[in-house]
């Protein structure tokens, strides 16, 4: 069942283009030049409920104006979108209360005040039952061991206790889905761990519907079952994380350490590097080459002492992703 | 409704426990903006000894019509403290915040930022000129002439509301203006301490019409005091304050209200 749908949604800003110097100052302020930046082109995806989907792409890919888009913030120039049932740009006020958001970069806390007068501001903003309220709020905090800082000021939190601050923050009203947009940056490895086990706990037991922009990898591995990659404001990939490397992923390297010095003659569809210690690497499309063969090949020619092979990392395959090397 | 008092009731308690976090500097700053506005009042005392009159009112005369400003800035600025600075929450981003909560935006903006100190400074200048000049400008105080004080100072705080609701409004597309606000308001009330009878004909008419402080505090003070110089202008506006204010707010609330739509949140 699909929960939130986009279907062929585009969002174009308009940015005053500036020119430099005095003279092109003078000629900004009476004709004030406009340039059209396409953030979001054509974007189509479809969300059931209770899915946990990583959104990622490279800095200005689009990710912030669709999660904008998607919780109501900013309307789409064209195309449609639907979240449970709501029109999110049109029905603001009834939708927006079945919905958290966690802006890692914007807390939402009281600054000067204690952590869990922000939450009861919360309480009666979203008109949250008392006997939820305590029920969410006792089960919250000890998830994310939070007990300890409930009445110190936000101004004296480290950032990462005010993350989880922020993230019980979106999550008070029970919201039925939850966009986190980048909830783990600048976190500690412990901290980040902390959110993660929280993130997989809160979708797996509640059944929220839940998008997750991030920047760190390891976030997406150890949450989210899908990934949906944009660049440049449109799709470019859709599906399983272990998807992606079975669509992209497909070098393989075979690091050889021989017994002495070793020169090595050319072999077909092989690239081979130098490496230190009479060590060389092998790199080979897994279609192209049959591991097998390459191996026999190499211990039959030549003196071996240790042979490993390696598949890319994910980390590795974005990044051929974000620079438009594959496709 | 009981509801939205509530709420009205939690925002109000978060802001008066911030303000305790600072609480030297929150009197500090109703002292100063007390101290500030009123040098503007001892300057036209002092002169006033020397002149006897200007254009016919005496100095009481001229604090009533002081005490009217500020009264009514006093009580405006408790509430749209948030649209004042709202310039500041469009860039920060911080709007897009309101737009997630289920409720009122302009409701949100008022009661999350009500400012109750800043307006102590300026209600409380407005409220010592009124007390220190109200008995001695000749008013008989009975119910007509309190019900129509009363009636005239929430025009006045529409008038100037409308106005801040405008500018705040235009920050959707312009994202400042500071400048404009100095320019057509703050300017503009430096006027409006005076008699507007004193002025050139070209002020007058930006002052009834364009930017009506004149509504706010001179004609209302006319219709109690009578002076020689409303002669000038038609009977009809001594009665017109609260109709400018409600004419005012709403279409800047109109404006309000088909502008939201266009809010571009700034990007991250």
């Amino acid at each position: 069942m699909s929960f939130i749908e986009v279907k062929s949604v585009s969002k174009t800003f308009r940015i005053n283009k500036r020119k430099s110097g005095v003279t092109g100052m003078l000629a900004n302020l009476f004709v004030p030049k406009y340039e059209k930046k396409e953030a979001v082109k054509d974007l189509d995806f479809v969300i059931g409920q209770g899915e946990m989907v990583g959104f990622i792409g490279p800095n200005g890919a689009g990710k912030s104006t669709t999660i904008k888009m998607l919780s109501g913030i900013l309307f789409p120039e064209s195309g449609e979108i639907r979240v449970g049932g709501f029109i999110p740009y049109k029905q603001r006020k009834a939708y927006v209360g079945s919905i958290g958001v966690v802006f890692g970069q914007k807390s939402q806390l009281q600054w000067d005040l204690p952590v869990i007068d922000s939450f009861e501001l919360l309480k009666a903003i979203y008109r949250v039952p008392d006997e939820t309220y305590r029920k969410n709020l006792s089960r919250y905090t000890e998830m994310l061991d939070m007990g300890g800082f409930l009445n110190q000021p936000v101004r004296q939190l480290s950032l990462g206790q005010r993350m989880r601050a922020d993230i019980v923050a979106a999550l008070l009203h029970s919201p039925k889905i939850v966009f986190f947009d980048e909830p783990t940056i600048g976190v500690d490895v412990v901290g980040k761990e902390t959110i993660r086990n929280f993130i997989r706990e809160l979708n797996s037991q509640d059944n929220v519907t839940m998008l997750f922009t991030t920047h760190d990898m390891q976030d997406i591995e150890k949450t989210c079952d899908r990934l949906i990659i944009i660049d440049k404001g449109s799709k470019v990939y859709d599906g399983t994380l272990p998807g992606i490397r079975e669509r992209y992923g497909t070098t393989r390297q075979l690091d050889v350490e021989f017994s002495g010095p070793q020169e090595v003659a050319p072999i077909r569809h092989v690239e081979i590097v130098d490496l230190d210690n009479n060590k060389k690497r092998f790199i080979f499309e897994s279609h192209e080459v049959h591991i097998n063969e390459l191996m026999n090949l190499l211990l039959n020619r030549y003196s071996i002492r240790d042979m490993n092979i390696s598949e890319p990392e994910i980390e590795s395959i974005i990044r051929k992703i974000y620079s438009g090397e594959v496709f | 409704m009981r509801d939205v008092i509530h709420l009205a009731g939690v925002y109000t308690k978060i802001t008066a426990k911030s303000w305790f976090q600072y609480r030297v500097d929150a009197v500090l700053r109703s002292l100063a903006v007390f101290l500030r506005e009123s040098t503007g009042v001892i300057v036209i005392y002092f002169t006033l000894l020397k002149f006897d009159d200007l254009n016919g009112w005496n100095t009481h005369e001229l604090l009533f019509l002081y005490s009217l400003l500020f009264l009514t800035y006093g009580i405006m600025i408790i509430f749209f403290t948030g649209l004042r600075d709202f310039g500041n929450t469009v860039r920060s981003g911080n709007f897009d915040r309101f737009i997630l909560r289920p409720r009122g935006l302009l409701f949100q903006l008022i009661f999350a930022n009500a400012d109750w100190f800043a307006a102590v400074g300026h209600g409380g200048l407005g409220l010592v000129l009124f007390l220190v000049s109200a008995g001695k400008v000749g008013v008989t105080w009975n119910l007509e002439t309190a019900v129509y004080y009363l009636v005239a100072v929430a025009g006045g705080v529409l008038i100037q509301g409308a106005v801040f609701l405008f500018l705040a409004t235009l920050n959707i597309y312009l994202f400042e203006t500071r400048s404009l606000k100095e320019l057509l308001y703050y300017n503009m009330r430096k006027f409006a301490g005076y008699p507007i009878s004193i002025f050139h004909k070209a002020v007058q008419f930006i002052i009834i019409y364009i930017m009506p402080f004149a509504f706010v505090n001179y004609f209302p003070a006319q219709y109690l005091l009578r002076k020689e110089d409303m002669a000038g202008y038609p009977q009809a506006f001594l009665y017109l304050t609260p109709v400018v204010g409600i004419g005012m707010y709403l279409l800047a609330y109109l404006f309000w209200r088909y502008s939201v739509r266009y809010y571009k949140s700034s990007g991250n």
